[in-house]
């Protein structure tokens, strides 16, 4: 279904954890958001994005031109991702 | 000795957001409220409805609304439909409909971007979240007039019919709008106007009678028993029917004679404390609206109530007006703002109905605008605005 990322590369890059820390803390959010949380620019953060959803992870919706990103909840995996940030800073 | 123990025994009962459980002399107006929209609970989504509310300061506009908009939401609760209403004011919104919009917006998705697209395609992303939340809204417009002074009527236009290009799915937005005055109606094209008149509920100004159950609701609830006599209620009845039956500004000043009891550490709220009360009190400006406004509209208008303190001229020309600015400017140690940044603050001042401002025509030199303070007293406005600014 899903390209097959390897656990490896879905953690190894420190913008994408971070990106996704943001996105459990917030739920949901516009990338230039995003990217200004993050301390990214835009294009990185896009492109992080791009290989979280094209993993699965996170999935977005268009309203227009915006595009709002967010944990894709049916995905078992971003479903644990996200209780393991959870769980981690508490 | 003994320990003095305040008259009140809830003070929120008279502040001007509480919306209380039953509205006096308003049974009418609310079921018919209820009639238009009842189809919202009983069949959604097959039609959408437009009202209009129509009546003067303090007749009850704002408080109605709500109240209805928390029963037909209990309804639709208890029937698991999902309906939603949001209340917004366009004064506060500056009359745009970008920010309108927005704060309806934000109800659904508190982290939605704050820029970055027009108020059409804001406009077209609440729809779009309606229907994925297969939610169904009821907008109340609060002083609708702001919006549509600003912007004209389009904005309304679109609100009104943004649905209709998508009658395949469900209808999903009904408006209420507030108005003061039917004469802004005249200044709407003729299509916006037949598609909001056609459901007008008119609130006459409250009598003295009226205005006294009203009274005599609120002070069970807000003071102690025994502490206030049935002369003072009469007699703010009597001042607040004077006022054009201003249920606001009574009860205002309701809880300004508390407050004066209060500090005189009284027994009851004396009609001299209401008298006191009323000289305190100015009817038409709204306290709740200064505090809203940033540093240097501040500094502008209390130069201008300044210079209006000083003489008795009825208007301030533009440049006047931008002198006494300045010198407040540089009493606070801030650098003034030019022209056109001002003359867009007139704008807005005169949008939130706080300073009028007319264009001087021909018959002087050039052209001006011409500032004005028809509503409150400069000396009162100056107090005002140094409360908020902190000195």
């Amino acid at each position: 279904m899903n390209d097959q990322m390897s656990i490896e590369l879905v953690f190894s890059s420190k913008g994408r954890v971070k990106i996704l820390k943001i996105l459990v803390d917030i739920g949901e959010l516009n990338i230039s958001e995003i990217a200004r949380r993050a301390r990214l620019n835009y294009t990185t953060t896009n492109q992080h994005l791009q290989v979280l959803e094209s993993s699965g992870i996170v999935r977005h919706k268009n309203f227009g031109r915006i595009r709002i990103f967010r944990f894709n909840e049916e995905n078992s995996r971003a479903k644990r991702i996200k209780d393991l940030m959870n769980e981690w800073d508490k | 000795m003994y320990a003095y123990s305040s008259v009140f025994k809830d003070e929120s009962k008279l502040d001007i957001n509480y919306v209380p459980p039953r509205l006096p002399h308003r049974d009418a107006q609310l079921k018919l409220l209820n009639q238009f929209f009842r189809f919202t609970v009983d069949t959604p989504g097959k039609m959408t409805q437009r009202a209009l509310v129509v009546g003067k300061v303090g007749a009850g506009k704002t408080v109605l609304t709500q109240l209805f908009g928390q029963s037909i939401s209990r309804e639709a609760e208890r029937r698991g439909v999902n309906l939603h209403y949001v209340h917004v004011n366009c004064r506060e919104c500056k009359g745009s409909l970008f920010m309108v919009i927005q704060r309806v917006v934000l109800k659904f998705h508190p982290t939605y971007p704050k820029r970055g697209y027009s108020a059409e395609e804001l406009l077209q992303a609440l729809m779009q979240i309606l229907d994925e939340q297969k939610a169904y809204l009821i907008l109340t417009l609060d002083e609708l007039d702001a919006l549509v002074q600003n912007e004209g009527s389009d904005s309304l236009y679109s609100l009104t019919r943004v649905q209709e290009d998508r009658q395949i799915t469900a209808q999903r937005l009904s408006i209420i709008g507030i108005v003061r005055d039917t004469a802004l109606l005249n200044t709407l094209d003729a299509s916006t106007k037949s598609t909001l008149q056609r459901n007008l509920i008119q609130l006459e100004e409250y009598s003295q009678p009226q205005l006294r159950d009203i009274l005599d609701d609120r002070m069970a609830n807000a003071f102690r028993e025994n502490t206030v006599p049935s002369q003072s209620i009469d007699l703010i009845a009597e001042l607040a029917a004077m006022e054009g039956g201003d249920a606001r500004y009574a009860i205002e000043l309701l809880w300004r004679a508390g407050k004066y009891a209060d500090t005189q550490e009284a027994r009851e709220v004396q009609p001299e404390h209401v008298r006191k009360a009323a000289s305190s009190v100015y009817p038409t400006i709204r306290k709740d609206t200064i505090p809203t406004l940033n540093l240097h509209q501040k500094l502008f208008l209390l130069g201008i109530a300044r210079r209006f303190k000083q003489s008795d001229m009825a208007h301030l020309s533009m440049g006047e007006a931008e002198d006494a600015y300045a010198v407040v400017c540089e009493e606070y140690n801030e650098e003034k703002r030019g022209h056109t940044q001002l003359w867009k603050y007139v704008q807005e001042l005169s949008i939130m109905d706080i300073v009028r401002a007319e264009s001087s025509g021909t018959g002087q030199r050039g052209k001006t605008t011409l500032i004005s303070l028809p509503k409150v007293s400069a000396a009162e406005l100056e107090k005002e605005l140094l409360k908020t600014l902190g000195t």
